[in-house]
């Protein structure tokens, strides 16, 4: 039941990354809805859902992007290493880790990215990336995560008791 | 690191090298196509309903910058009222947009295509857009892309069967050999991560004004002579520089791009070709 529901939001979210998002800039760079939802469904929900949900993201945003389809799965992929961070449970809190996996996994999806133009012979600019696209978008997605994180939170307690009843 | 977790990694990483090998070999392009032309109308409701919401968020946000440009504005205004000299200079200026608006009547042989954006590129390196008409409309790679109005866009740079990326002149890998209108002065426009415009290999010396307009100089062969870019926002003259730094802001706002023409009459030259 959850692991469909959080399909039907992976959809969404890409849905909005490509067609909303390109409206809201924090720092002057586009918030990745779908890397937020993920880390934030692998705090609330844990590792289990979030192995599947990776790999389905990549899938659909790679289908709905410019990239060659499994670039953004792969670029995603190591979200799949970070819920290992939170299985360990180093800190109390799921939303302080999180808040952390958020900004390092939008710095490995960005660089990813660049390494791939890069790759491709695209004349790129480090500094001007890094200082431009890397950190301000580390910095927005996890302010993303917030609100994110508090909906998923509500809506899983809400879940809970259903499945309780 | 648990085994199950090193496991599932090295399939999702072994998956995806795997697809990105057969993309590039094209075999997903019916698919991809299928879905884009699918989710287009969905991108396109969504893109249309969501720009009120977004234009009042942003207005919230950026209240003190519109105080401050408010203000400046009305500085502006007073000056360009008490000055006569600056009057006649912004009067030829309007002349020269004019001139430039007719132009597009003065060629007769250039065929377009309409297209509605209906996405745009979610990683943030890239600055790409997508539109609703493909291979099967007559699109081709390296064809040019222009607003309603005239200015440039981009170039294609990813042809479907019904659909089609747009690579945007703002974007880092971008560069568009250019002139200023008025002095016929030459450089090349490039592209940057931060979605600005820089115009380089202006001579240091060069006549180069705020407020001049910057076309296309067709040299190359990537894009037809006379296309314009924008215009010319500021001026950076360092003492020990060969070349002085212009930048250069388009006419239109590129990330709002609704409608857009894509020059179908015009193909670039190809590498090597005289």
């Amino acid at each position: 039941m959850s692991l469909a529901i959080g399909l039907i939001a992976i959809v969404v979210a890409v849905i909005a990354q490509v067609s909303i998002l390109p409206f809201f800039s924090i720092f002057g760079v586009q918030p990745n809805l779908v890397i937020v939802l993920l880390v934030a469904w692998m705090a609330v929900r844990g590792q289990r859902e979030v192995l599947l949900l990776v790999p389905a993201a990549g899938l659909v945003q790679g289908l709905l992007d410019s990239q060659p389809l499994g670039l953004a799965m792969l670029a995603l992929a190591p979200i799949i290493l970070m819920t290992e961070v939170r299985e360990q449970r180093w800190v109390e809190s799921d939303l302080v880790p999180a808040l952390v996996l958020a900004a390092l996994a939008t710095l490995v999806y960005e660089a990813t990215i660049l390494l791939t133009l890069a790759v491709t012979g695209e004349h790129l600019d480090w500094l001007a990336s890094v200082l431009d696209v890397l950190v301000p978008a580390a910095i927005a997605n996890a302010l993303l995560l917030l609100p994110v994180y508090g909906l998923i939170r509500l809506a899983s307690q809400d879940l809970r008791q259903r499945e309780a009843l | 690191m648990h085994v199950r977790t090193r496991t599932w990694l090295s399939v999702v990483v072994l998956a995806s090298l795997l697809f990105i090998a057969a993309s590039r070999l094209a075999i997903f392009d019916p698919l991809e196509n299928a879905v884009l032309s699918v989710a287009a109308p969905i991108e396109s409701a969504l893109r249309g309903a969501s720009r009120p919401v977004a234009d009042f968020v942003n207005n919230l946000t950026d209240i003190n910058r519109l105080s401050d440009e408010n203000q400046s504005l009305r500085e502006e205004n007073e000056r360009l009222t008490a000055e006569a000299a600056r009057l006649r200079e912004t009067e030829r200026e309007l002349q020269q947009l004019e001139q430039l608006l007719n132009l597009r009547g003065g060629r007769p042989e250039d065929r377009f295509v309409a297209a509605h954006v209906f996405a745009r590129e979610p990683n943030n390196q890239q600055d790409m857009i997508a539109i609703d008409r493909g291979r099967a409309d007559g699109l081709e790679e390296d064809m040019i892309v222009l607003t309603q109005q005239g200015s440039l866009v981009g170039t294609v740079s990813r042809v479907l069967d019904d659909v089609a990326w747009v690579t945007l002149i703002t974007d880092s890998s971008s560069a568009v050999s250019a002139a200023i209108q008025a002095s016929r002065v030459q450089g090349v426009v490039v592209g940057s991560t931060d979605g600005t415009l820089t115009m380089e290999f202006v001579e240091e010396t060069a006549d180069v004004k705020e407020g001049d307009l910057v076309l296309t100089s067709g040299i190359g062969g990537s894009y037809p002579p006379g296309e314009l870019i924008g215009q010319v926002v500021e001026v950076d003259r360092a003492a020990q520089e060969l070349f002085q730094a212009v930048h250069v802001q388009p006419l239109a706002d590129l990330s709002r791009l609704e409608t857009v023409l894509v020059l179908t009459s015009f193909l670039p030259l190809a590498a090597g070709q005289p």
